[in-house]
């Protein structure tokens, strides 16, 4: 059985950018988002950050960011990680808008934060097509490595979810020995659309 | 036509039921299902019985898809057919997990319609269709099969939404009409609940019934919860879920809900195989979602929900979304009130404006992880403008209240329906004010009735009628009431006895309120927006005192302070933690005349700032009172005053807070100067009695209960005064109130310059470590440094010094009492707002400096240094002003002369700072400096002391020492062994010993880790380096090189075109390179390539030669046996040591062989350096074995020419082995059929060898032609006579020719040999005779 994914982050930069871009490579039918108010990313101190609006091109802050400062943007990984991004798709999307994108099947957070927004917003919805959702969160810190990293360890789980008949039945058996086999922390919860 | 689309659907759907391929039976399907849409629905009814024999198809999809068909028939009211619902319920049971789920989603769609149908019918008709309660009775059927769904056992997937309907269920017959509705559900489409049926009796529904059942399907669910063990965890997670959801909408149920869950304990026991944080997590989330609701009954229970979350370690979350909540009330509460405020606010020409401004500030600073916060701001932004609007009052009502009713309902018409109780309200209250004293106890009990709301909207009705400028007495009476409803109706969740205290308060202020309109009419606006300002901005958020806010707000007219205001708190709501913001500044510029209704706004504030207290009258005795006594004794005559007075007024109305009053007091006279608004601030909201006196001017204007002080009073009651409160601040871990008294200590500590004072609060912080302490010492400096900043210049001196010593005293303390791994310190420095000169030479101490300790012994905690270090780290990370200080440090540590402290340092410059782009260039040159400062000072030590070219001399000899040993062994201590005399010779010359030159390079090295390209700097200089540099830098290169690796593109670059004098260098690097790995391709490629062009020194391809092949070793030969002996040695080693994959580049044999095809001449070597070579691999008589030599021997015994040294090989050869004598007798044989004596020079070497070897040579001896056995003979005279004796023997004389015989002289015997012969014949024979006797 196919599922929907959708993988959530606070900027839909790095880490749910990653996933997406790793399951889209993969063959996945998967949008990713960002719960944050803004699109943050790193600027030349940690008080300067860039910040833009969800659904402004991951290409227009290519260019923005090379404009300002083409070294430290190369160098900390932002640029190329906005060409990946714009190869993946147009712009970063915002998750509480993401009611016309459907339902999903499986939603991924990457961060405790992202994952109560997610849940949140969930219930707030209006659930008329009862449809079961299942929200997981892999706990990802937010640098290039561990999105790489967390992307993998999020396929993997993906994939023991799709080898289950049902993953109602069987997510706690698969979340206990994804915890015990990766040493990561998950949380899960089920919500409906 | 309608039979010929009957026909169509009956073959459609046998198509459906019969066809072979899946796809054509689902669109066949969905065909038939469009024309029976679209048929009159009795034909269509006709067509059912048809359609429901697809529930028997085999195919799990074409059953899913009948299903959905049935919703869509069913839905679009075609006519709701039994026969329909019976399939549902048979596929509820089917055993396919999707075709049960859809069959529970199309029942769950039906249901409600069914029930909405009925009472929509019922409504208005009065009666209900037969059809329609024939429906209802196969829904109620439905209902109960999806019960058994949920309890029996099955898949859980079905159980999911079977649990889903059981919410549904409860939420559809649960009223809602005993609460307003809450936000979420405004304008959800399925709003339909029990609460629809009005009047009469419904022939169907029996709503008490169905409410019952309600709480039955409730009970069931959370039956389930206490079941739990036997249930998978998304089931469990589900349930919780869906209870809290039914507690969000249905406040009814909150306290069942709620109970249980609390009841509700996961613990590993009761969810074995589940997964029990999510469990965990699933609660959290439902409480947390309780607290976003503002049902009175959900927020009555909020403190035990944070207590819980507390529990849960939730508790920031629990906060964050109070806060959050907070806004959104705040937000909508305003948006309702704008809308009927109108349009009567300000000039829209500076909204815009205002919204650019804020939203600059707020873009960067904002918290992601407040979303909902941000769509707060955003509408604050829009209501930034506010400031200027009649109704301040009401916002900072909202504003401070969260719990406020008016805020559940942001819904106008109810407000408006309750207007005209409103304005009776009004009237009543305003009849009772008028009386005066005597009315006051009559509204004390009104007031006291009042519902909050209703509260709540007398005083914004009233506000409406509210004049701009200086307002009239009348209205200036209802202004504080107003105040007092804000904080009544936020105590009123909490306390509701507190509700007759506020009537005390705005009767006081009704009287005093000539007075502070007198006093206070002169001041501007403008002069009070910015007090006002800064007043309650330090209060609020110690960041904000930043200079360059504070700064930006005094230069800017009064219109953007107030937005910067608001943008600043926005940040400040978002980012920090502190509990409750209120934009006081906004009012005040409204209100500006009226000081004293400032201050009692305060007092409020700092009511609802602290919710657990109820500190408003004696009634509520808590520890919110504490604070105040000593205060209050110092006014005893205030006590006695009538409430005439206004600053005894403000007491009994505050009530709680004496020092708010004070100050508001302070404030007053201050605007009435009205020169120095910004001098207010300095003074502003902790101001203590005490202070106030001191700094009021004596011509200042009438407060009369001015308290004269002693100095040692003073003393006293400020020291009381911070007892007290930090003895209050211990008890309390409420975060609001503990937060109103850091903020109090805060402004006490910058009134209060006393040493004493200080250690009583650096004893507090470390108490309090861990809490607040830290929060503590920011605030205080970031008051103090507000104060340095917005002072003239001789208080902002006294500021600055204060600022200094506390910083630096709360550093000291923590460094002194916290293990070194601890992050305070480090996290003080990160956050304090400015570091001074002395804050940043404590950190030079902490690092660098020695530390004396008490026996006089220098002493270092290296733990210390790394921590001091790591705050360094974070320091230049986040404090551009002071990284560079900072840098200088981290370097000055880089070349400390403590090995343990520059690894240190210098591990953290070269991994973590170098990478910052921002100075690394400074690193680079800094390293750089030291490295050439090394040089430098070694070469003019050296030049003071010897003579240059003695110098140079020793270097040389040195040199040569050095490159002689191998490589790994390189180091001045193997190099002092053997060159003790070099080496005294140069340590007395040099001025900079070993360790110094390695202090000062290792930073370089550390650097070209990082940046290969820096290694070329190394190479230049290594040639004019001199001695103890360049034996620091043996000992950096290997670890270098060996970091770097053989394939560093940078490494190769320099190694393909050292400098000159860098040889040295180069060979170790190719040592070290090679020494546990093999060669890359490249790297012999590049070294080959110099060897060819450039360097035409051999040496450096003695590492390499292991990968080099047979054919690349050969011509190089000549050159590596050219080398000193050690070398070659080293080189003949790598030569026969070969690498793993290709074998031995030359066998021993094809080494003896090479050795000896080196012809002197030819390749420029003396044969004295051949021979040494040649008696070398003898000695190693482990690979030179015996086969070894004898193979190679017979090799070149065939080779033409004959090796120059072969005889002498053979020679020695037979030295070394004895046993080889047959073997070499052989090789003489051939030698001999080879005409050796045309070789002079190995002719000599024949006969050395055969006068060696006899009497085994003697049969070879005899094998030479006559002339040659003639000369060998003359040659070696003492052989004639043994060899005529061995010749003798018959059957080899028998053998012999007669000429040779003749030779040896036994022809004359035999055949008269010439005479000349016999007398040596004579001899020989004796001699011959005696050898002979010693032979046998």
């Amino acid at each position: 059985m196919k599922f929907r994914y959708a993988m959530v982050c606070s900027s839909n930069q790095n880490r749910s950018m990653e996933a997406h871009s790793l399951f889209k490579r993969q063959g996945f039918e998967v949008s990713s988002y960002g719960t944050g108010a803004h699109v943050k990313l790193p600027g030349p101190s940690l008080r300067e950050p860039n910040v833009y609006e969800f659904g402004t091109p991951y290409k227009y802050m290519f260019e923005d960011l090379r404009r300002k400062d083409p070294e430290l943007y190369k160098r900390n990984g932002i640029l190329p990680m906005l060409k990946r991004n714009s190869s993946v798709k147009l712009a970063p999307q915002r998750w509480q808008e993401n009611a016309a994108d459907g339902s999903f099947d499986v939603v991924f957070t990457f961060e405790e934060k992202v994952f109560d927004m997610v849940i949140e917003d969930l219930h707030n919805r209006d659930h008329v097509l009862m449809k079961s959702v299942l929200v997981i969160n892999l706990e990802v810190k937010d640098n290039h490595e561990e999105a790489a990293i967390g992307a993998r360890l999020t396929l993997d789980l993906c994939q023991e979810i799709e080898a289950a008949e049902s993953w109602e039945e069987s997510i706690d058996d698969i979340v206990i020995a994804f915890e015990k086999q990766h040493r990561r922390k998950l949380l899960y919860s089920i919500s409906f659309y | 036509m309608a039979g010929a689309s009957r026909d169509q659907v009956l073959s459609l759907l046998a198509a459906a039921n019969n066809h072979g391929d899946l796809a054509v039976k689902l669109s066949s399907l969905r065909q038939a299902k469009d024309i029976l849409l679209s048929m009159e629905p009795s034909l269509a009814a006709d067509l059912f019985s048809y359609l429901v024999e697809l529930q028997s198809s085999p195919e799990s999809l074409v059953r899913v898809l009948l299903i959905e068909v049935i919703g869509e028939i069913d839905l679009k009211a075609t006519g709701h057919s039994p026969i329909l619902m019976s399939v549902l319920l048979t596929l509820l049971r089917d055993g396919d997990a999707i075709v049960a789920r859809q069959s529970i989603v199309t029942g769950t769609k039906i249901f409600c319609s069914v029930l909405e149908e009925l009472t929509m019918q019922f409504n208005l008709r009065g009666k209900v269709e037969r059809w329609l309660e024939e429906i209802w009775t196969w829904m109620a059927k439905f209902k109960d099969a999806v019960y058994a769904v949920a309890l029996e056992p099955g898949s859980v997937g079905v159980k999911l939404l079977a649990l889903k309907f059981l919410e549904t269920f409860v939420l559809l017959f649960t009223s809602d009409t005993d609460t307003e509705k809450p936000l979420a559900e405004a304008g959800i489409k399925r709003s339909f609940n029990i609460s629809w049926m009005v009047g009469g009796h419904h022939p169907v529904l029996d709503p008490v019934v169905l409410m019952s059942e309600a709480n039955r399907t409730l009970g069931i669910l959370l039956n389930l919860l206490r079941s739990a063990s036997s249930l998978p965890g998304s089931l469990i997670i589900t349930v919780v879920n869906c209870v809290a959801a039914i507690a969000r909408k249905r406040p009814k149920h909150y306290d069942t809900v709620l109970s249980a869950l609390l009841d509700f304990n996961p613990n590993s026991e009761t969810v074995k195989a589940c997964h029990a944080a999510s469990i965990h997590y699933s609660l959290r989330t439902a409480y947390l979602g309780f607290l976003r609701c503002t049902y009175p009954s959900i927020v009555e229970s909020r403190e035990r929900l944070i207590r819980t979350l507390r529990a849960m370690n939730a508790g920031d979350a629990a906060d964050q979304v109070i806060r959050q909540v907070e806004k959104m009330i705040r937000n909508s509460e305003r948006s309702s009130r704008e809308l009927r405020v109108g349009k009567e606010d300000q000039p829209s020409s500076q909204l815009p404006v205002s919204g650019e401004m804020i939203r600059k500030r707020l873009v960067p600073l904002d918290d992601e992880q407040l979303a909902n916060g941000h769509e707060a701001n955003s509408k604050r932004i829009r209501s930034g403008p506010d400031a200027h609007l009649p109704f301040p009052v009401e916002i900072n009502d909202s504003e401070q209240d969260p719990f406020s009713v008016n805020g559940v309902s942001p819904n106008v018409t109810v407000l408006d329906s309750q207007l005209a109780a409103v304005e009776q309200m009004i009237a009543m209250i305003g009849a009772l004010l008028a009386e005066g004293e005597r009315g006051a106890e009559s509204l004390e009990i009104l007031i006291s009735k009042i519902h909050p709301d209703l509260l709540a909207d007398i005083v914004m009705t009233n506000m409406r009628h509210l004049p701009m400028a200086p307002p009239p007495l009348t209205r200036l009476g209802n202004l504080p009431v107003t105040r007092q409803v804000g904080s009544l109706s936020s105590q009123v969740q909490v306390v509701t006895s507190s509700a007759p205290v506020s009537f005390v308060q705005s009767s006081s202020v009704t009287a005093q309120v000539p007075i502070s309109s007198a006093t206070a009419t002169n001041s501007s606006m403008s002069d009070t927006v910015i007090a006002a300002d800064s007043k309650r901005d330090p209060r609020r958020d110690p960041r904000r005192l930043d200079p360059r806010r504070v700064t930006v707000t005094i230069a800017e007219p009064s219109v953007p302070v107030v937005e910067d205001i608001g943008s600043m708190k926005s940040e400040f709501d978002d980012s920090i933690s502190l509990s409750k913001p209120v934009s006081y500044p906004v009012m005040t510029s409204n209100e500006n005349p009226l000081a004293h209704l400032t201050s009692k706004i305060k007092g409020d504030d700092k009511i609802s700032e602290s919710p657990p207290l109820c500190g408003h009258d004696q009634l509520m005795p808590k520890d919110e009172i504490l604070e105040e006594p000593e205060q209050f004794d110092l006014i005893p005559e205030a006590d006695e005053n009538a409430s005439l007075d206004p600053m005894l007024s403000s007491i009994d109305a505050v009530g709680d807070d004496l020092k708010t009053v004070e100050l508001s007091d302070f404030v007053e006279i201050n605007r009435e100067d009205a020169s120095c608004p910004v001098e207010s601030d300095q003074y502003s909201p902790a101001v203590s009695v005490a202070s106030a006196s001191e700094d009021t001017s004596p011509e200042l204007p009438p407060l009369p209960l001015y308290v004269e002080l002693s100095e040692e009073q003073e003393n006293d009651v400020k020291h009381m005064a911070i007892k007290h409160i930090i003895e209050s601040y211990k008890h309390f871990h409420g975060t609001d109130f503990q937060q109103t008294c850091i903020v109090l200590l805060a402004r006490l500590v910058a009134q209060i310059d006393d040493d004493n004072f200080i250690m009583i609060l650096q004893k507090h912080v470390l108490d309090d470590q861990r809490q607040k302490g830290q929060e503590l010492v920011l605030h205080v400096l970031y008051h103090l440094h507000s104060l340095m900043i917005l002072d003239s210049i001789d208080k902002s001196s006294s500021a600055s010094v204060l600022y200094e010593k506390f910083l630096l005293a709360v550093a000291k303390t923590l460094l002194d009492s916290f293990p070194a791994s601890d992050k305070a310190f480090s996290r003080l420095l990160g956050e304090a707002p400015v570091l001074p000169e002395s804050a940043m030479k404590l950190l030079n101490d902490l690092c660098y400096s020695d530390v004396v300790d008490c026996h006089g012994k220098f002493v270092r905690d290296v733990e210390r240094v790394t921590q001091g270090l790591g705050a360094i780290w974070s320091l230049i990370l986040g404090r551009p002003q002071n990284r560079q200080a900072c840098l200088d440090i981290a370097l000055k540590c880089g070349v400390h002369s403590q090995d343990e402290i520059r690894a240190k340092a210098i591990r953290l410059v070269a991994n973590k700072l170098y990478q910052l782009s921002y100075i690394s260039e400074d690193i680079e040159q800094f390293a750089t400096k030291m490295l050439l400062s090394a040089l430098d000072q070694e070469i003019s030590g050296a030049n003071l002391s010897l003579s240059g070219s003695t110098d140079q001399r020793v270097e040389e000899q040195i040199q040569s020492q050095e490159t002689s040993i191998s490589g790994s062994q390189i180091s001045e201590s193997t190099t002092s062994d053997n060159d003790s005399n070099a080496k005294q010779l140069l340590q007395s010359s040099s001025s900079l010993s070993f360790p110094e030159a390695q202090r000062l390079i290792s930073l370089y090295f550390a650097l070209c880790t990082k940046k290969p390209s820096l290694l070329q700097l190394v190479f230049n200089s290594y040639g004019k380096s001199p001695r103890t540099v360049k034996q620091a830098f043996h000992r950096h290169i290997p670890i270098l090189v060996r970091a770097l690796g053989q394939s560093s593109s940078e490494l190769l670059r320099i190694i393909s075109d050292p400098p000159q004098g860098s040889e040295n260098l180069l060979t170790l690097i190719l040592q070290t390179l090679t020494q546990e790995t093999t060669p890359s391709d490249e790297l012999i490629a590049t070294i080959k390539h110099l060897y060819e062009t450039k360097l035409k020194d051999v040496t450096i391809l003695v590492p390499l030669l292991a990968s080099l092949s047979k054919s690349e070793v050969l011509p190089i030969f000549p050159r590596l046996v050219a080398l000193p002996l050690d070398k070659f040695q080293m080189a003949l080693a790598h030569v026969l040591q070969g690498s793993a994959h290709s074998g031995p580049a030359l066998t021993p044999v094809e080494v003896l062989v090479a050795i000896h095809g080196i012809v002197p001449e030819k390749d420029g070597l003396p044969l004295k350096k051949i021979m040494d070579v040649c008696s070398a691999c003898f000695e190693q008589r482990t690979v030179f074995t015996q086969q070894v030599l004898a193979k190679a021997l017979n090799q070149m015994a065939d080779q033409t020419p004959l090796p120059l040294l072969f005889m002498r090989t053979v020679i020695q050869a037979i030295d070394a082995f004895p046993k080889l004598v047959d073997f070499v007798m052989k090789i003489l044989s051939k030698l001999v059929a080879r005409q050796v004596w045309r070789m002079p020079k190995l002719w000599v070497g024949f006969l050395k060898c055969v006068s060696q070897t006899q009497p085994h040579s003697f049969h070879v001896l005899l094998q030479l032609p006559p002339p040659q056995l003639e000369s060998a003979l003359n040659k070696h005279a003492k052989l004639r006579a043994p060899l005529a004796a061995y010749a003798n023997q018959p059957s080899i004389k028998s053998s012999l020719p007669r000429s040779t015989l003749a030779v040896i002289g036994l022809a004359n015997e035999a055949h008269m040999q010439p005479p000349h012969m016999s007398s040596s014949f004579a001899l020989s024979d004796t001699s011959s005779s005696v050898h002979g006797a010693t032979l046998t």
